[in-house]
């Protein structure tokens, strides 16, 4: 009896600690790697779905928040304390409907806000054209672009606290401009 | 402890009387089992009490739709060991492993892996190859886990290779329609147009039909297979046992990892006749080498209990024409057809009773294990009995199925033709879901 206790108490014993190697351990281990990477200042970023941008000077790659693929992709640059993504997905309506899509995903959050009038935006060299604003959050505030770009949205969304949106504001601006849709093979 | 013919092993360890209340309270595993299914639950409660309030409508859809999804296949797998029927608890047991705890357990693991993958390697390289990595290596561990689970609490119930297979089939169901209720919601998420119903409807079709039969039930029952026989096939060495359970759990590995992964995404065939090359070429051959796997562990066992009948001597309890139908499905489904058309639905629905009482009289036969007519083998010896007498009266005393005549040439027919109209009606899918 006791032989057969032990045996099932050590499989039990088993079994939780993979589940918590697993629900856990990866965890941590993920955790203990460093999640940044520099990017080459100047140099066009494949944030996937043939877009590209230019990060603003400084910038640090997440990799945690990076999936560039075929069809859609999503980068998030750090730069000092301000996060900056930039997401592309297929898309089948209009530029007011992506903004329309971009603002409740934005107010989804608990606290977030979308404050102020939209403005028209375009890309640097002319090819895109969109929408931005800007929305507060609890502590913080942020900005938001949105284009369209053949069958695809570009979703982009700055956040920090006021004065380092001020005083990124510029080389921010500049890299949202640089976004190219290079189209798909 | 019996052998079964030809084979000279223990295909089946039978179950000892009230084998599952015996003394599982008082093992740790019952209570380690206890504990993690309702860490689980609250988990998915909490999971599913978010998505109500953002999305009321698409979260009880996705939660209604998936739920019937499952009906068929609960029937389906638990109707596998026709001979001898799994309890109730622990297959309800096995499902919520998959829904509750696998589900917990691989949330936060796939995406550790996912990124670590993504630092370790390359952005690009986690999200090309992501997911045919660490979907298997996540899922399937935890996933086989629970069968180890069940072993634990109600290991003699695990009695042959294929009591594995039902048990990880099982659990795979539990984790696929919780994770496709996960990403239904998802789905309406990630549209951003409010709750709308569309984007779970296209999760359903997707995810339900296009991916659902060369899915988590699938993999779940190969490892399960691996884990059966490591426990029943006592008669070989356990190396091999380790080995032949490793291998199983290889097999649902590498099924997981050609269903993910990205090749032919790209192939040279677009819209929906590419994507339906993708299911020949990545769900057709694991689907079938699955199949053979559970058709062969079920042969077997069923080959087992048959010679328990077989022993008695006795026609008025089977025949030889009932044996060979009883170890089956085909055959058995096929003596009652012919019953049906001979005696009608009563005719029917009397061959049905009598190999159910066959079935349960065999098992009661291999749990005596030569001690005589123990008291289940009386009442189902008087059970078969009365169902035969039932049967006389109707004309139609032998439940047998009829002869075969070109009988391999008709099953292959009739197999495409069951092919061609899945791969009509996924087409119709594909097309309508616009070849994505």
């Amino acid at each position: 009896m006791w032989r057969r206790l032990l045996r099932n108490g050590l499989g039990s014993g088993s079994i939780v600690l993979v589940l918590g190697l697993l629900a856990f351990g990866l965890p941590a281990f993920d955790r203990s790697l460093d999640s940044t990477q520099a990017v080459p200042a100047g140099v066009p970023y494949d944030v996937g779905g043939g877009v590209t941008v230019i990060p603003p000077p400084g910038a640090l790659l997440d990799l945690t928040q990076t999936r560039p693929g075929d069809d859609r992709g999503s980068v998030l640059f750090l730069v000092g304390p301000i996060r900056y993504a930039v997401v592309v997905q297929p898309f089948d309506g209009g530029l007011t409907d992506a903004a329309d899509k971009l603002r409740r995903k934005i107010v989804a959050n608990r606290g977030y806000q979308v404050v102020g009038r939209e403005a028209d935006i375009d890309t640097a060299n002319g090819e895109l054209r969109g929408l931005a604003g800007g929305y507060s959050a609890p502590g913080r505030g942020g900005r938001y672009a949105v284009f369209l770009a053949g069958e695809r949205s570009i979703e982009v969304t700055v956040s920090g606290t006021d004065p380092q949106l001020s005083a990124a504001r510029p080389a921010i601006d500049a890299s949202t401009r640089s976004i190219t849709f290079r189209g798909t093979e | 402890m019996s052998a079964i013919p030809g084979d000279g092993g223990n295909e089946v360890l039978p179950t000892p009387e009230g084998a599952l209340s015996r003394g599982a309270l008082l093992m740790p595993a019952f209570w380690v089992l206890t504990l993690l299914l309702a860490v689980g639950m609250v988990r998915m409660a909490v999971f599913l009490r978010e998505s109500i309030t953002v999305y009321p409508v698409a979260t009880v859809v996705a939660v209604a739709l998936f739920a019937l999804y499952a009906v068929p296949f609960w029937i389906f797998v638990g109707g596998l060991d026709f001979m001898e029927r799994e309890p109730p608890t622990l297959l309800v047991t096995a499902f919520a492993w998959g829904a509750l705890v696998a589900t917990a357990v691989a949330i936060p693991g796939s995406g550790a892996l996912h990124n670590v993958l993504a630092k370790l390697i390359s952005p690009e390289f986690a999200t090309a190859w992501g997911a045919a990595i660490v979907g298997p290596t996540v899922e399937e561990t935890v996933k086989v886990l629970g069968v180890f689970a069940i072993v634990l609490v109600a290991g003699a119930q695990v009695n042959s290779p294929l009591d594995g297979v039902v048990y990880g089939a099982m659990v795979g169901l539990g984790f696929q329609v919780a994770e496709d209720v996960v990403f239904a919601v998802n789905a309406v998420a990630v549209e951003g147009q409010g709750d709308r119903v569309s984007p779970v409807v296209i999760t359903f079709f997707l995810r339900g039909f296009l991916a659902g039969l060369w899915s988590h039930t699938l993999f779940g029952a190969l490892a399960g297979f691996g884990v059966g026989y490591l426990v029943v096939r006592t008669d070989r060495r356990l190396s091999w046992r380790i080995g032949v359970a490793a291998l199983a759990f290889t097999g649902s590995w590498a099924c997981h990892f050609l269903w993910n992964t990205p090749i032919l995404l790209d192939g040279p065939v677009e819209g929906a006749l590419g994507v339906l090359l993708i299911l020949v070429v990545k769900g057709i051959p694991p689907l079938l080498l699955i199949a053979y796997v559970v058709r062969r562990a079920h042969e077997r066992e069923a080959e087992y209990y048959v010679a328990q009948l077989a022993r008695l001597n006795d026609p008025e309890i089977a025949t030889e024409a009932e044996l060979r139908a009883l170890g089956s499905g085909t055959r058995r489904a096929a003596a009652r057809e012919h019953a049906h058309g001979r005696a009608g639905m009563r005719g029917r629905h009397a061959v049905r009773k009598l190999q159910r009482a066959q079935a349960h009289l065999a098992v009661s036969l291999s749990r005596a294990n030569g001690d005589g007519e123990t008291a289940a083998v009386a009442r189902f010896s008087r059970e078969v009995r009365a169902q035969r007498a039932r049967l006389v009266r109707l004309g139609h005393p032998e439940a047998r199925a009829p002869e075969e005549k070109g009988g391999t040439v008709r099953s292959v027919f009739t197999l495409a033709g069951a092919a061609g109209i899945v791969m009509m009606v996924v087409w119709a899918a594909i097309s309508a879901l616009g070849g994505r």
